[in-house]
């Protein structure tokens, strides 16, 4: 391993310097002055170049390796996308800028609101929200408040065990208890099932479509008329927008509601962590709960009005993270209906060739066919002590990243697996050859290599037990 | 344009490995009356002609001078920062799970915890979250989940945004209570402060430099807050803490802020990052990820996301907070900002910082028909709030015509407040901000443009 | 596994030790071994009303976290603050130096609806 930063030399000059053409005047009184040292490292630019530049080298990342982490969407990132999002007439503008002198940004920010109300069937979205999680924060408000304005008490949300815990986590940041549904081996929901616990206290039904076990929900149809029947809202985890774009839209399956994540269906890197976006898309009666502002057009020119007295309010300050509204915006226009379309089917033909040569050797719980992903649960070929998380590390002696492991949690020692459509055959090909000789082949004839991987890697196999019961955070 | 790779024989073997006779038959399961119509979506461009059409639309929007702040800063970006954050590794890279596999991220967000420590003088921080007004919430239900009161008294001098976040956050889950700002020191006083808090208070949300500016005497307030047993949230510019108290120093027990300052550029306000810093009893009940340092079998040193048992995908319900993606990358900006500038050169930054807002506020005061709006020892970072009697839009206007982005009309903008319930004294506030200018001065603003600043000015 | 006679037990594998009106509670061998490392608990505060089969301390292992209930209603009397800082004791020895909490009861009738040892062993 290398140095940490406050372990390298230290530089004669540091790596950024500055000079004031202004004298400088900064005597503060002592009561608010800075006494504590700061503790900053003083490194040349030259060190902390390399330091930086082999730190990053000790990254798998899409740009260096297949990256079928189930569930993310890891797809291609648009180098066009990241080049536009750049040019300086977009990163040096300033939120507080007259309407006027901010045109291209809002032109931008509600054609991809129209754009995003054609993909999903919904009639207006909101681009605010930062991720995911804080999508689908925002939606349950904006539930929690549609039924306070029709006077009605409904405290509850049902999300079935195999969603995301996001699901769960957001719903009860909004304050709505949780009733947990058991869904089906293949991770479907069963109408019968759900109108047992469909009772005058729920407000929403969370999910995820196609499911995270990779299934479709056959019985839409059902499942959105008997929660309808209920008075409830269904609401629409678009983790996996990616296995359905032009082919069947939330708004037409009956979805009330909804979030989409930029960073994964519309190609906007993940930066290792973010940041990402969030969209939530609404039918037009929940529109007036949407937060603030909206972008509208007034005669020949974008404004943005706050004036929305149901509105839930803010979910953070300003607009959104404008740059990955832009790339996802840049991504739209590259692809077209055509290739939107076309980018899902390949997605779904992907996963369902990989699902092919692995269904006879390995179990996988939801059948023989699959949307734009799949889990195998290979418990049953580990004949020794082996575990899933020992083949997720030996996969990384052998130049992939991990799928998803041990989620979703109804399937004991799952692998979740997502190639997207911009990856080729051979990538494929390669990938199912390698997993399926580990898991048949190796796990038992050579087990001790997988517990001891993985070997190729910056480090061996991180002791995450001490990491959490001496927890050291900084460096001390 | 077209990112698939699959040609046509490829595609055909695949067909029928699966086993059936086109890719449509995948989709059998999606019932038929649901079918899209072909969507109406315009696009199919080239790479080349993506090009043009967005520097067509960028070209709608105007790049100014800035002399506005409230929030979001012009600031000096080294170019090293868009070297490392612009390498395929990091921004391609997903959360690092797989934690050997992910080294270089997990060690940068370790050396930036490690940086927003030092900085803040708090004793653990966490790997992110949104952005401050979003890390303000968080601040404000970590102080709900450790001591189980149900007030929080908020500063109303704290940036309207993130006043109108924090509502939306946890107007159903705490009685929130703004404290007034003195319209004639532009702080939160101690009476204030006093005369609210009390045995139900949960915590104190207090920002310094405030929305207006100023720096606020956080020690005082810090110390009033905890003898009541109440959580104390600093909320603070981190660039400001080069020569400003830490928060560690007047003993804050939360701090939080907008990272954007440390190396994120403007974007109209997004993608930046939230930072939040805690002492280390709190640690365990931090929102987001954490990464901590330890060690593989051969005793290499190694890095791994950490205390996940806090988190959503493990605790679904009962997580400390739902966040999962949070601003990795804006805080990788954050962590190579820091790193080079060295004690002596951040230290520097922030007193140009302060020596600039100083020229421009001693020369914009000094002209007919403006004057300071707070008392005279009333101490800045880089923002200041001024008083004029002549026409707002006009100046603005006029600045506008020169490429100037002036400063933030504060009689219109403190309408945003609209979200607090009204008082007497919110409204005898929000008049008394009428006619009230804020201006920012960066180290970006040279000494020529302020001039040019005032001399505009002077002849409105 | 390691079921002591001499102690009660719950469905929800907690262990009860009864001394007079006193139960000192924890959880049992084969709980531990099935959380695996534990890396961090959280316990109650001493007083607190606690009612039985209510959720009072947390367990939490690198990848999971459980709650553990209490098996009668009572009042918190005392807590094992030793394993806050050294968490593995639970695993190490979970009938001994890892209890968890103690409780003062407040109904005979609870303390004789928990399992024996041996309706524990048929359970697991």
């Amino acid at each position: 391993m290398g140095r940490l930063l406050n372990e390298l030399p230290v530089g004669y000059c540091p790596a950024y310097s500055l000079d004031s053409d202004i004298e400088i005047n900064a005597q503060i009184p002592e009561n608010l002055k800075r006494n504590l040292d700061l503790g900053l490292p003083n490194v040349t630019e030259s060190d902390l170049l390399r330091h930086f530049t082999n730190l990053s080298r000790k990254n798998y990342a899409l740009s260096t390796t297949f990256y079928p982490l189930g569930s993310c969407t890891m797809k291609h990132n648009l180098l066009v996308s990241e080049r536009i999002a750049k040019f300086n007439n977009f990163t040096n503008l300033h939120p507080y800028q007259n309407s006027k002198t901010i045109q291209g940004v809002l032109e931008i920010m509600y054609n991809l609101e129209k754009d995003l109300c054609e993909i999903s069937g919904m009639d207006y979205f909101s681009l605010q929200q930062a991720a995911g999680a804080h999508g689908e924060f925002a939606s349950l408000l904006i539930i929690a408040k549609y039924f306070k304005s029709i006077k009605q008490k409904r405290t509850k949300v049902i999300v079935p065990d195999s969603a995301h815990g996001t699901n769960p986590a957001s719903a009860t940041l909004a304050g709505f208890d949780i009733v947990s549904l058991k869904s089906e081996p293949d991770g479907s929901v069963l109408p019968e099932k759900l109108k047992e616990i469909l009772t005058p206290e729920i407000a929403a039904i969370m999910l995820t479509v196609p499911n995270t076990l990779g299934t479709f929900e056959r019985n839409i149809h059902e499942i959105s008329k008997v929660v309808h029947e209920n008075g409830s809202l269904l609401y629409y985890d678009g983790a996996n927008l990616n296995a359905i774009m032009g082919v069947v839209r939330p708004g037409d399956m009956g979805f009330d509601i909804m979030h989409v994540n930029l960073h994964k269906t519309f190609s906007t890197p993940h930066g290792g962590g973010g940041p990402g976006s969030g969209p939530v898309g609404v039918k037009a009666f929940l529109d007036p709960f949407l937060p603030v502002p909206k972008i509208e057009i007034a005669g020949n020119e974008f404004v943005l009005n706050y004036e929305k007295p149901k509105s839930i309010g803010k979910l953070k300050a300003f607009f959104g993270n404008f740059p990955v509204l832009l790339k996802a915006y840049v991504y739209i226009k590259s692809l077209g209906a055509k290739g939107l379309k076309n980018a899902s089917e390949q997605a779904v033909l992907n996963a369902n060739y990989m699902l092919a040569r692995f269904k006879d050797k390995i179990n996988v719980p939801a059948g023989n066919r699959c949307m734009h992903e799949f889990v195998l649960a290979p418990k049953a070929s580990f004949k020794s002590a082996i575990k899933t998380l020992d083949v997720a590390k030996r996969l990384l002696d052998c130049g992939y990243y991990a799928p998803t492991v041990y989620f979703p949690l109804i399937v004991e020692e799952a692998i979740m697996i997502e190639p997207t459509e911009t990856e080729s055959k051979e990538t494929l090909d390669s990938f199912v050859d390698v997993l399926t000789k580990i898991i048949l082949d190796e796990a038992s004839s050579e087990p001790q290599k997988l517990k001891d991987a993985p070997v190729n890697t910056a480090v061996g196999r991180l002791n995450e037990v001490e990491a959490a019961r001496n927890p050291v955070l900084r460096w001390k | 344009m077209n990112y698939t790779s699959q040609n046509q024989k490829d595609k055909k073997e695949m067909i029928k490995t699966i086993g059936v006779n086109d890719v449509s038959e995948l989709f059998d399961v999606v019932p038929k009356d649901l079918r899209a119509k072909e969507l109406n979506i315009s696009g199919g461009k080239t790479e080349q002609e993506l090009l043009n059409c967005f520097s067509d639309i960028a070209s709608k929007n105007r790049v100014l001078r800035s002399f506005r702040g409230a929030g979001v800063y012009d600031h000096f970006i080294p170019s090293l920062v868009g070297e490392i954050t612009g390498r395929s590794e990091f921004w391609t890279a997903y959360t690092p799970y797989q934690a050997e596999a992910s080294q270089g991220t997990l060690q940068t967000v370790f050396e930036y915890q490690s940086l927003i420590c030092a900085l803040t003088g708090l004793d653990t921080s966490n790997a992110s979250l949104y952005d401050g007004a979003t890390a303000i919430a968080e601040a404000a239900l970590l102080a709900l989940r450790v001591n189980r009161k149900d007030k929080i008294l908020i500063s109303s001098a704290l940036h309207p945004e993130y006043i109108k976040v924090v509502k939306t956050y946890l107007e159903s889950k705490a009685k929130l209570v703004f404290l007034d700002v003195s319209s004639f020191n532009g702080t939160i006083e101690k009476e204030t402060l006093d005369a609210n808090l009390d045995e139900n208070t949960a915590a104190v949300i207090m920002q310094s430099p405030n929305y207006f500016g100023v720096v606020e005497d956080m020690q005082v307030m810090s110390v009033v807050t905890r003898n009541k047993n109440s959580l104390f949230v600093a909320v603070v510019n981190p660039l400001s803490l080069g020569i400003f108290k830490a928060p560690g120093e007047y003993n804050a027990d939360i701090a939080v802020g907008e990272g954007q300052v440390l190396g994120s550029s403007m974007n109209v306000g997004g993608a930046t990052f939230g930072f939040m810093a805690v002492k280390k009893a709190l640690e365990w009940k931090m929102p987001g990820r954490i990464v901590g340092q330890t060690f593989d079998k051969r005793g290499n040193r190694g890095f791994v996301l950490t205390l996940q048992s806090r988190e959503q995908h493990i605790r679904r319900e009962k997580a400390t907070s739902n966040i999962c993606t949070n601003a990795s990358l804006n805080a990788l900006a954050g962590c190579v900002f820091l790193s080079g500038w060295g004690n002596y050169g951040f230290k520097k930054l922030a007193e140009i910082n302060v020596s600039k807002a100083r020229y421009a506020f001693d020369r914009i005061k000094s002209l007919k028909g403006f004057r300071s709006k707070f008392g005279k020892d009333r101490v800045f970072f880089n923002e200041f709030v001024i008083e004029t009697e002549k026409d707002i839009n006009k100046i603005n206007e006029v600045l506008l015509e020169n490429d100037i982005l002036g400063p933030l009309d504060l009689s219109n903008h403190y309408n945003v407040l609209d979200c607090i319930p009204v008082s007497l004294n919110l409204l005898r506030m929000r008049m008394s901000f009428k006619n009230c200018l804020l201006f920012c001065v960066t180290e970006q603003r040279t000494k020529c443009e302020i001039d040019k600043l005032t001399e505009i000015l002077s002849k409105i | 596994m390691d079921i002591p006679g001499n102690l009660k037990y719950t469905k929800t594998h907690e262990w009860v030790k009864i001394d007079g009106s006193i139960a000192k509670v924890g959880i049992t061998d084969f709980a531990q071994h099935e959380i695996t490392d534990i890396v961090h608990i959280e316990l109650p505060e001493i007083g607190k009303q606690v009612k039985k089969g209510q959720p009072v301390a947390i367990i939490e292992s690198v990848k999971s976290a459980f709650d553990i209930y209490t098996p009668v209603s009572g009042k918190i009397v005392g807590t094992n603050d030793s394993i806050l800082e050294s968490p593995e004791n639970v695993n190490e020895s979970p009938y001994e130096g890892g209890y968890l909490f103690v409780v003062e009861f407040d109904d005979e009738k609870e303390v004789e609806s928990l399992l024996g040892a041996g309706d524990y062993k048929k359970l697991i």
